[in-house]
């Protein structure tokens, strides 16, 4: 019996959550979504699917976008993770704004996860074109399905700043 | 019509219906910040777990817990034996049981929960449970669950005293209007065929759960992201024996609801669990577990319709079985409600609908979006189209010639429904955006499909608002806002009527221990009752106002009169905040305005009364079909709703374009797939798929017809289900137009319409 | 039993894995492995997350005679390096279609091939290729080709106590072009229901290889030159090599439906690859 308790041992993890350094205890298997959202206090990120195919859990990592969902929380020691609160620290960003003015936002579940998605797309590819725009942010699920909306909102945000910068 | 959404300072004071004005709560939601169920923290929480087993339908022989019951932090192991009191629930059959008793009937249920202080040991523990059982011969699909030595899903104590308790029959509708033998022989042209559509999953990005916790020493507190609070109040109290005050339900806001979370399911169980630990309680579901809980009914049917040379329907058939699964939740009502209008929005002289909500041991079937009406559109819309092909008509020709008028009956005999629309606009507009008329390409097919849904047809709606000394406003309604925004609206309502700035209104719902009665956020009914229920409380404010604006100014009441945001007077008009501060003086105070808005329904009608007015859609869709591979790429896809007024053209937008992608699941890609025991096979997001970006018509596009002419605030109708009642005949009947042959089996995947395409060669090769 | 291992070095994680024997996992990307994680929560596995190690090879190095590809390279970087793009197009666009821009961020190519589902989407170009792949443990490091390394579905050359440390692309010949087709259930991201990689040598020389039809990925070499501009030469080769397909029913597609697709994503593979803008110096 005590075999299966033996998973649940802690470890302890240091790592930047928008950065504040940030420490955890957690089992080996909790992931990194898990551990932002339970252990943290980091609740703007969404579980759905928890298998990587929803984006709903989306976050950088060191600067990259990943999937918080497939990620084990002891792998990012001394990592530096940005969540969708990091990213309204000073109000909300242009691209946030601009989803509510597209008329993106439902019910809401997956909006952390396809801002953090677009403002990587922005970041990666500011002149992104509708079809690069639709094909980059396909690995996050809307079941309200404002994807058309959420088209308009990041091709406004790019526009303004392409126009800015 | 405003193409953006405009912030609050933007707009007119006076003139935010009709704007698009931004979400409420959206702030919220683009920066993280909303608090959905599984963002809720309480003290001193214990976490539940369940235990299941990998059959559709199984004796339980025994329970073995003794491995669980070691590991450390266990609150309480419950299974169906430790509850030998436990009534059944359900809304219109109570027969869903806390716990799987004796039997499991559909993959899934629940035949253990655990309560532990962590998810990590409660999961553990449920894992270590070992259930022994012995699988039964389910019933799966309609066949087997039709065939005359069928195994019962409900053994008939379930059901005293019901006629048809010695069969997998739950309830039955029948409609009929004319005489078909009669009209028969006027028929040039009869087709007759038999369709199907899957069972979906409504895929709501949150999952779902409940958090339960002791209330009031002897009551409970719920937490539940439920469509219909008072609902569950209801039911809570019915099955714990508890009176309503001692039931308080919060409903934080669902992250998705589309109908699919409307009904209690695990509430009852966890409210239980929560007064038997004396501890608040903790389930937060999977996705694999949300699929479950919640799916689309499937649908087979059978139609036969006949229809004169120059195309006129003149008469239609149709045997329609709706596969709903496990236990009734509302499926019998979608039966009824579906099939009602399953001869769609036609001049047809004669028809019969026969139609049976059919048990199986599948996951009980409860609302979605369309609730049934896609279902039978699907046949109806595909026979019209098989019509127009044998008589060498086009999809719009037909239409056109059958579709009523505005005024005209669709519905006849007793319970006669007409067309609360002028729908021809709708049908005409589809067309126009398609470019119906011009020229194709190879591989290319275009489809036109119209829908509708009959609207919530009784029931009572409250808003109490209180008009604050310094002109803010709280409105409490509650309506559940799942992503339709129907807290916008209530703001934009309140600041017209009352000329209370928008960013001055504050929404309260979701609480049955703060809010008033509200029987139900679904039907697309919100915008017309409770924003009648809203609008009708302002009212009552400015009534309020002006009785005590002519007592303390002196003048005569019948001087006075009242407008939107103002009090006239007979020296002019005096803004209703400025008139309801004079009118409460110094020591200040409030207004408190009430609005009750209640739709009686009609007995004896198969609804319990007719429909506050009907969605009317019309979807015109053009593929391109790989002809190799059978993969549909969507050119350009179409919908225009009859939405009498757009009070927020964005929202309207926003809610039309997500319903037309979800139509899209079910017509090309979504389907629940079982294997021999009835486990679901795709179980989860990787083998379930519903539209990406990517899935979505290259050109998507979004029109509305507005003629004012709805029974809603400012004469609006309900909209949110529009766009997704004849997706796919739509798409269907492109597909059709592109490979020559029509396809009766949803979803259209790649792989059917190669079939289709093959089943079509080896024809002509034959000939 | 979940129990989690970040060695510092490789040999330190070449010990580890070996202590483990067949419960251990090596961890680069995970997003194939958590996801079985998830779902067997009380199998006793030892995760050997080896991105800790400082003396692996780099993630990726060009050399003049190709590219060898290391444990942590994702597929975001693969695609990302010019040469990469230049001599395999095929594995570039295979590598392009795993999964969603996120996961493509994590996962990596050696995982993606120890992984070793039938569909695996890189398995196809990486025969094409004639990729090489380096398996080290506490004995020693050994070279299988591609060819050699699928077993059957999950099961590689790759032992339990062995780690895969690189797979080496050799540069193609001057004139040799190559091209990926897949087929999935929607048109966003979607794991395949067939999959078709095809290769071809200045003289016309067709190399085919499938995934999603076989328990493992499979290869098919032509047996001699064709007109790749032909269509009806393409097709009857395409019919001819594709007789390699041994493919199932199961939730994406049915048995019949994927060998009718298997031929037409050949066939198309090989037009796309004769029609591929002959490679760069």
């Amino acid at each position: 019996m005590n075999d299966h308790l033996s998973q649940l041992e802690p470890i302890d993890v240091t790592l930047q959550v928008n950065g504040t350094p940030v420490d955890v205890s957690v089992p080996a298997h909790r992931t990194l979504l898990d551990a932002l959202r339970d252990d943290a206090g980091f609740k703007g990120s969404k579980k759905c699917c928890a298998d990587g195919e929803c984006g709903a859990c989306s976050v950088f990592l060191d600067g990259t976008l990943v999937n918080s969902c497939l990620v084990l929380a002891v792998e990012t020691e001394g990592s530096d993770v940005t969540t969708i609160e990091g990213l309204s620290v000073d109000g909300l960003s242009d691209l946030q704004q601009e989803f509510l003015k597209a008329g993106a936002v439902q019910c809401g579940v997956c909006i952390p996860g396809q801002v953090v998605a677009a403002e990587d797309l922005l970041r990666t590819n500011p002149h992104a074109t509708a079809t690069e725009i639709r094909d980059a942010m396909s690995g996050n699920l809307c079941r309200c399905a404002g994807y058309e909306r959420i088209v308009a909102a990041i091709q406004a945000a790019a526009e303004t700043r392409v126009t800015i910068s | 019509m405003s193409g953006h959404g405009k912030p609050d300072d933007q707009i007119t004071l006076g003139s935010a219906v009709g704007e698009s004005v931004l979400r409420y709560g959206g702030a919220d939601r683009v920066s993280g910040a909303q608090q959905y169920l599984s963002d809720l923290e309480f003290p001193d929480t214990a976490h539940v777990a369940f235990t299941t087993i990998e059959s559709g339908c199984a004796q339980i022989n025994s329970i073995d817990t003794s491995a669980a019951e070691q590991l450390p932090g266990i609150v309480a192991i419950v299974s169906a034996d430790d509850l030998p009191n436990a009534k059944r629930f359900g809304i219109s059959h109570q027969d869903r049981p806390l716990l799987a008793t004796d039997t499991v009937n559909f993959h899934g249920e629940p035949v253990v929960a655990v309560v532990a202080e962590s998810t990590e040991i409660a999961r553990l523990a449920a894992d270590l449970i070992e259930v022994d059982f012995t699988p039964l011969p389910g019933v799966y699909d309609l066949d087997s669950a039709l065939a005359d030595d069928a195994r019962l899903v409900q053994e008939p104590d379930v059901r005293p005293g019901d006629p048809l308790n010695h069969s997998n029959v739950l309830e039955t509708a029948e409609y009929a209007w004319g005489d078909v033998a009669a009209d028969e022989p006027s028929a040039h042209v009869i087709v007759e065929d038999t369709y199907n559509f899957p069972m979906v999953n409504h895929f709501t990005i949150e999952p779902g759960g409940v958090i339960a916790r002791p209330y009031e020493e002897t009551g409970v507190e719920v937490h539940s992201p439920i469509q219909h609070p008072f609902l569950l109040q209801r039911i809570l109290a019915s099955i714990h024996d508890l009176p309503l005050n001692k039931v308080r339900v919060v409903a934080p806001d669902p992250g998705g609801g589309f109908g699919g979370k409307q009904t209690p399911r695990y509430e009852p169980l966890m409210a239980h669990l929560a007064m038997r630990t004396q501890r608040t309680c903790r389930l937060v579901l999977s996705l694999e577990e949300n699929f479950q809980l919640m799916r689309r009914s499937g649908c087979r049917i059978h139609a036969r319709t006949g229809f004169a040379a120059d195309g006129s329907i003149v008469f239609h058939q149709m045997d329609v079985d709706f596969h709903i699964g496990a236990y009734a939740d509302v499926a019998p009502r979608i039966m009824a409600k579906g099939s009602y209008v399953g001869a769609g929005p036609y001049r047809i002289p004669s028809v019969t609908v026969d139609a049976r909500a059919v048990l199986t041991n599948t996951t009980p079937s409860c609302a979605f979006r369309g609730f049934g009406a896609p279902q039978v559109g699907w046949a109806t819309e595909s026979q019209i189209d098989a019509g127009a092909r044998a008589l060498g008509m086009d999809g719009l020709e037909i239409r056109r010639k059958n579709l009523v008028d505005a005024g005209e009956a669709f519905i006849r005999g007793d319970h006669e429904a007409t067309a609360d629309g002028h729908w021809h606009e709708s049908l005409e507009k589809a067309a126009e955006l398609l470019e119906w008329d011009t020229p194709k390409p190879p591989n290319r097919g275009r489809g036109i499909a119209v829908g509708i849904k009959p609207g919530a047809t009784s029931g009572l709606s409250q808003s109490l608002v209180r008009l604050l000394y310094d002109g803010s406003a709280i409105v409490y309604a509650g309506t559940s806002d799942m992503g339709q925004g129907a807290r916008t609206l209530w703001k934009q309502i309140l600041s017209d009527e009352l000329g209370v700035a928008l960013e001055q209104i504050t929404i309260i719902s979701g609480d049955t221990e703060s809010v008033p009665f509200d029987l139900q956020t679904s039907a697309s009914r919100s915008t017309v009752f409770m924003g009648g229920a809203v609008l009708m409380a302002c009212e009552d404010i400015r009534r309020r106002v002006l009785e005590l604006y002519a007592e303390v100014t002196d003048v005569d009441p019948d001087t006075l009169d009242h407008r939107p945001g103002t009090i006239m007077t007979p020296a002019g008009t005096v803004p209703l905040v400025e008139a309801a501060q004079t009118a409460l003086g110094k020591l200040r105070g409030e207004f408190v305005g009430q609005g009750t808005n209640r739709l009686r329904g009609k007995s004896g009608h198969p609804l319990g009364g007719d429909a506050a007015f009907y969605e009317f859609n019309a979807t015109a869709i053009e593929v391109e079909v790989d002809p190799d591979t059978g993969e549909v790429l969507l050119v350009r896809h179409a919908t225009v709703g009859d939405v009498g007024k757009e009070l927020n053209p964005i929202q309207v937008r926003s809610q039309d374009e997500g319903a037309a992608i979800m139509g899209l699941g079910h017509s090309l890609m979504e389907q629940v797939m079982l294997d021999d025991n009835g486990c679901i096979r795709n179980l989860g997001a990787l083998d379930y798929r519903i539209p990406t970006y990517n899935d979505v018509a290259v050109d998507m596009l979004s029109a509305s017809i507005e003629n004012e002419d709805g029974p809603g605030p400012y004469g609006c109708k309900g909209i949110s289900e529009g766009a997704l009642l004849c997706t796919a005949g739509a798409v269907g009947a492109a597909v059709a137009d592109a490979i020559g042959v029509p396809i009766r089996d949803l979803p259209l995947t790649a792989e059917r319409i190669w079939k289709a395409m093959q089943a079509r060669d080896s024809a002509t090769a034959d000939n | 039993m979940v129990q989690y291992r970040r060695p510092d070095t490789l040999s330190e994680a070449l010990s580890v894995l070996e202590r483990a024997g067949d419960n251990g996992r090596v961890l680069v990307g995970g997003t194939d492995l958590l996801i079985g994680v998830r779902r067997r929560p009380l199998s006793p596995l030892v995760l050997v997350d080896v991105k800790g190690a400082t003396d692996l090879p780099p993630a990726i190095e060009v050399h003049d005679d190709g590219v060898r590809v290391g444990p942590t390279a994702t597929m975001s970087a693969l695609v990302a390096t010019d040469e990469v793009q230049r001599w395999f197009p095929a594995l570039v666009a295979a590598a392009n279609v795993v999964g969603s821009v996120a996961i493509r961020n994590r996962a990596t190519l050696v995982g993606n091939i120890c992984n070793a589902s039938p569909a695996c989407d890189t398995a196809p170009a990486l025969l094409v290729h004639d990729a090489t792949v380096t398996i080290r443990s506490t004995a020693g490091e050994r070279q299988v080709s591609i060819d050699e390394f699928f077993l059957g579905p999950g099961q590689t050359a790759c032992g339990p106590a062995e780690l895969v440390t690189a797979i080496d692309l050799p540069r193609p010949p001057a004139g040799h072009r190559s091209a990926f087709q897949r087929l999935t259930r929607r048109r966003g991201v979607d794991l395949a229901t067939v999959s078709a990689a095809a290769g071809l040598t200045a003289d016309g020389l067709a190399t085919i290889a499938l995934g999603a039809v076989a328990p493992t990925p499979v290869k098919a070499v032509a047996p001699g030159p064709i007109d790749a501009t032909d269509p009806a030469a393409v097709r009857e080769l395409a019919e001819q090599l594709t007789e390699i397909a041994t493919p199932i029913s199961d939730v994406r597609a049915s048995e019949e439906y994927r060998r009718a697709m298997t031929t037409v994503l050949t066939e198309r593979a090989i037009t796309a690859a004769a029609d591929a803008a002959t490679p760069g110096a």
